[in-house]
């Protein structure tokens, strides 16, 4: 494959000027122009291409649907192979073009990945029957897509598949896509060519280009635009001439492409100008990347390696032994998998173990939801954890990257079922020493098993860089070698095959006492002996404190950084916090904590107050209310902002509550009972929300009476309860004429309480209008006018 | 239709911020921010949805099966040499709203408040990340985007959003209208953006953008 291979340049435009109509299909040319299409075709081999792509981007069976041709796809990608064929006449080699669908896959579309598969293994078959030397899927964003059409490719026939994606000005496919984390992908899914076209011209590229061909060891092919577009007259047009186009040819072989040709804009001038360019030049050495153990998501790879800092896997996302978790797994919430998923990153994991096994429920339907939904929350890379090969393909089907898998053991089923798994969607294992007569006891006989394991993996077509071994810890409380073995292991690992090393650590203090002790002492070892990928709870802070130390003291933290930095953040704020407080007086402190929303400390502060033998009333009235009046002057003042008040409301609560606890016999004053409601027709409640939360905690009973709410119950709750105040909230101007009406009502009924008005659209000249007592612009200020209108 | 449900990999703290009315609040915490934002997007369903339309820019139609007339001045004027638009809507669906009324209720207001923040953040990015998709399809055919405009945005009447519901297709993504108008689940977007053709050197005759077009000065979340 080293050679430079010229591909040709853009087709649209071309058949446009061949006579194509606007509104027409292109492909349809194949069989009723054929002779445009074999001109356009002739023009490009004649300016130098070697390689030549047939008219049918567009052919898919889901494309054609736009036209009504779909019954025509066999025969309009049939036509397109003869004609290219025969303009080559073998001088040219023909590659089938598979655009994409236009739409994108589950969960950012609703094109489910075997629908797309379908639609690619449909076109890649009757493309490759025809006689194409090789398929080209291009344009793609998706890189979902790409994975259905690669996969479809590679079933439907075998002519080497080129993978070409799009890239926007930010080096990301629209979709997110890294070119790293899809030139790993796309390597380990069996892609024969790796490369990219359309979006952008030659000079942006060329990094993408470097990118992918750092990342991979297949050829990069890359078909740029002639220049970035601008629009101009109403049309799309490309500024890059011919020349400098070929110019650029020069530049994208030395980044390491070896397959070049031109995108939109480019026509057989810039293909004639790119061949002479690069025509005589050496292919320039290319240094491929070694075969490490790369991981990816849709948008980032993680490398696990000896050279690099050890690399968390988090294991929470597993339901054995965690009742809650297994109970809403089978209900079929995903919203404590979810969380584990974030706050596991969060806490420093750099990828994620999922195992959904919970009894009595489909499990491929539970991997791939939970798949798909914390891909699309996190961009760390999965480890799909399961002993069931229909949940593990469901999930490898799903996911948008290089997954690895969780496990594969020396065990026939493990063997025969899930190591053609691992090679069909370019997934890496994890490699579980245990034989069907159980685990092996020593060091030695564990690099037997793995010996084994690896060697049938190659068999299978795995190679290096898709292994992640597992030193396999027992329980030292039943065997005092435990520890030992799982040292020993690691090193050997490491010296026989060099590949990188896991385990799940707790099982080693199983039955003892102290287990944090025990984990993070073994951690701390297992980690100068080579582990590179633990599996752990990172919300663990003794293994979180274990791995820093360790990484101090084994230079992975150069002079210990890193280290000393996460120490000294430790120590600073609690000397801060105490600070602050002890030079209030109790009431000025309470104060104070109602004004900073500090609602966990108030409790205490208000505790101290009453056992010192502060009357509830004064705390009330003089810290407590004071604090309120303060914080109704700062907002107005707009020195303080709505959710800060509703901190400090909180806060007030909690005081309250604590009062109330302790001192059940005082009762606080009362100023007056509002009853509150949305009116008829708004769903809106959370500025009601906010006004009655500041009211119920100013002294104010609260009748709430939600959203919606019947302009009728409204004038009943009011007299059944004897208000003193009827607050309305309306936010749009469609529903605002129900205050009208609520206040008419008020009066037939004869009920004297006093209306108070608000919400987004109300002003006061609506509520003067609508005969309303009062205007509330925010909430704060509805609660001093309240304290008003009980006054009058 | 086309679907795409841009996915949510955050939730832009500085947004929710703005929404929440805390632009001015240098000190509030930061970490109650980001929680919130946190705690939003393990909620929030993207979806989002759209069609493109021929538009008679002229007589303000819009060229669907039936018809649909634009009526306001400020959309015409905005739609003005608009040979087509797309009609979109987003949504964060309804799971985030009902965990606001749940700590509203359970006494976290000013979670709940931020959270409800953080929710509308979110679906103007889920809308963003639609136009992100489509400006590179719509440039390939010649066009370039106008800014999205909602029913409700100056003179544009919210009685138009059964019409634009259905020229969007939102029911597809759950996103429907009450009695009254009010799109549901609350967090929920409806829009237009008009396609253009950019003639040479004329810089787009844009009017006053977002905030700017608004004549509630005094608004917590105007953007500064």
């Amino acid at each position: 494959m080293c050679k430079i291979e010229i591909f040709d340049g853009a087709m649209g435009t071309m058949l446009q000027a061949g006579g194509l109509q606007p509104g027409a299909c292109p492909e349809l040319m194949n069989i009723e122009n054929p002779d445009v299409v074999k001109n356009i075709h002739n023009a490009y081999i004649e300016a130098g291409a070697t390689i030549i792509e047939t008219n049918t981007f567009g052919a898919s069976p889901l494309k054609l649907e736009h036209y009504g041709l779909t019954d025509r796809m066999a025969e309009l990608n049939t036509a397109a192979v003869k004609i290219a064929k025969a303009a080559a006449k073998g001088q040219a080699k023909v590659a089938g073009s598979m655009g994409p669908t236009g739409r994108f896959i589950e969960p950012l579309g609703d094109l489910s990945f075997d629908e797309a598969y379908q639609n690619f293994y449909d076109q890649a078959k009757a493309l490759a029957e025809a006689g194409a030397d090789f398929l080209i899927i291009e344009t793609c964003i998706d890189i979902q897509e790409m994975r259905a059409a690669l996969l479809a490719a590679k079933d439907a026939c075998d002519i080497p598949v080129i993978c070409q994606l799009s890239y926007s000005e930010d080096g990301r496919t629209v979709t997110g896509t890294d070119p790293q984390s899809a030139a790993i992908l796309l390597d380990a899914m069996g892609a024969d060519i790796i490369g990219v076209n359309c979006s952008l011209g030659p000079e942006e590229l060329v990094p993408i280009v470097k990118t992918l061909a750092e990342n991979c060891t297949c050829p990069i092919s890359v078909l740029p635009n002639a220049g970035m577009p601008y629009l101009k007259d109403g049309h799309t047009v490309f500024p890059m001439g011919p020349e400098d186009f070929g110019k650029w040819g020069v530049k994208l072989l030395e980044a390491g492409a070896s397959y070049l040709g031109g995108c939109c804009g480019t026509t057989p001038e810039h293909i004639r100008e790119l061949a002479k360019a690069v025509k005589d030049m050496p292919l320039p050495e290319r240094r491929l990347p070694a075969k490490k153990l790369w991981l990816t998501s849709r948008s980032k790879s993680v490398c696990i390696d000896k050279s690099l800092p050890t690399r968390l896997i988090g294991e929470r996302i597993n339901p054995t032994g965690r009742k809650k978790l297994a109970a809403e797994i089978r209900d079929g919430s995903l919203l404590g998998v979810k969380k584990e998923a974030v706050n596991q990153v969060k806490a420093g994991a750099h990828l994620l173990d999922v195992n959904m096994g919970v009894g009595g429920i489909d499990q491929a339907a539970a991997m791939k939801k939970a798949v798909t939904e914390i891909a699309q929350l996190t961009d760390a890379p999965l480890a799909i954890d399961t002993s069931d090969a229909e949940a593990l393909e469901a999930g490898l089907k799903a996911y948008p990257g290089r997954a690895l898998i969780n496990s594969v053991s020396y065990e026939p089923e493990r063997i025969a079922q899930f190591l053609p798994l691992a090679k069909k969607y370019g997934a890496a294992i994890l490699c579980l020493p245990i034989t069907p007569d159980g685990v092996p006891k020593t060091a030695e006989e564990r690099i037997e098993v793995m010996r084994q394991i690896i060697a049938a993996a190659k068999n299978a077509g795995l190679d290096d860089g898709d292994f992640l071994l597992d030193a396999l810890v027992m329980t030292v409380s039943a065997d005092q070698n435990a520890c030992y073995e799982v040292l020993i292991t690691l090193q050997m690992y490491r010296e026989r095959f060099g590949y990188p090393t896991t385990m799940g650590l707790s099982n080693i203090s199983f039955g003892l006492p102290n287990r944090p002790l025990i984990n993070s002492t073994f951690f701390a070892m297992c980690l100068a002996a080579g582990l590179d990928a633990p599996i752990m709870n990172p919300y663990d802070e003794s293994m979180q404190k274990a791995l820093m130390a360790s990484a101090a003291l084994l230079g992975d933290d150069p002079n210990g950084l890193a280290y000393s930095k996460n120490e000294a953040n430790l120590a600073v704020p609690k000397a801060a916090a105490t600070a602050k407080v002890t030079e209030l007086t109790p009431l000025e402190a309470i104060k104070q904590a109602v004004i900073d929303g500090e609602k966990d400390e108030i409790p205490l502060l208000v505790e101290n107050a009453l056992k010192a033998g502060m009357a509830a009333n004064t705390i009330t009235e003089q810290a407590l209310t004071a604090a309120m009046t303060d914080i109704g002057v700062d907002f107005g003042a707009g020195r303080m902002f709505l959710p800060q008040v509703l901190l400090s409301a909180e806060t007030m609560r909690a005081a309250f509550n604590k009062i109330k606890e302790l001192t059940p016999a005082s009762t606080a004053p009362e100023q007056g009972t509002v009853v509150i409601a949305t009116v008829k027709g708004d769903v809106h409640d959370l500025g009601k929300n906010i006004t009655g939360a500041l009211l119920a905690n100013s002294g104010f009973k609260l009748i709430d009476l939600g959203k919606d709410v019947d302009s009728t119950e409204i004038v009943r709750a009011a007299i059944e309860n004897n208000a003193d105040i009827v607050g309305l909230c309306a936010l749009m101007t469609t529903t605002m004429v129900q205050i009208d009406k609520v206040i008419e009502d008020l009066k037939e009924a004869g009920c004297n309480a006093k209306v108070m008005v608000g919400g987004a659209a109300v002003t006061q000249e609506y509520a003067d209008s609508a005969g309303a007592d009062a205007y509330a612009p925010d909430g704060v200020k509805a609660v001093e006018l309240a304290k008003e209108l009980v006054q009058k | 239709m086309p679907v795409y449900n841009a996915p949510l990999l955050s939730i832009d703290a500085k947004e929710t911020r703005r929404y929440a009315g805390l632009q001015k609040a240098v000190d509030f915490d930061e970490e109650k921010i980001l929680a919130a934002c946190e705690d939003a997007r393990l909620m929030a369903a993207p979806k989002g949805i759209w069609e493109v339309y021929d538009y008679d820019c002229e007589n303000q139609v819009i060229k669907s099966a039936p018809p649909c007339t634009i009526h306001g001045k400020k959309i015409g004027q905005h739609l003005a040499g608009c040979e087509k638009i797309i009609a979109l809507s987003a949504t964060v669906g309804e799971e985030v709203e009902e965990e606001v009324t749940r700590r509203f209720n359970a006494g976290e207001y000013s979670t709940a408040v931020i959270m409800d923040a953080a929710a509308t953040a979110a679906v103007e990015q889920i809308a963003d990340g639609m136009e992100k998709a489509l400006t590179p399809k719509m440039a390939a055919q010649g066009f370039a985007m106008k800014w999205r405009f909602s029913p409700g945005y100056g003179d544009w009447p919210l009685e138009q959003q059964p019409e634009l519901i259905r020229l969007a297709h939102a029911d597809k993504i759950g996103v429907s209208l009450s009695s009254s108008l009010m799109l549901m689940p609350r967090k929920s977007i409806t829009a237009i953006i008009g396609l253009y053709r950019k003639q040479a050197e004329t810089a787009p005759s844009h009017s006053p953008h977002g905030c700017a077009m608004c004549n509630k000065t005094d608004c917590p979340s105007r953007k500064q």
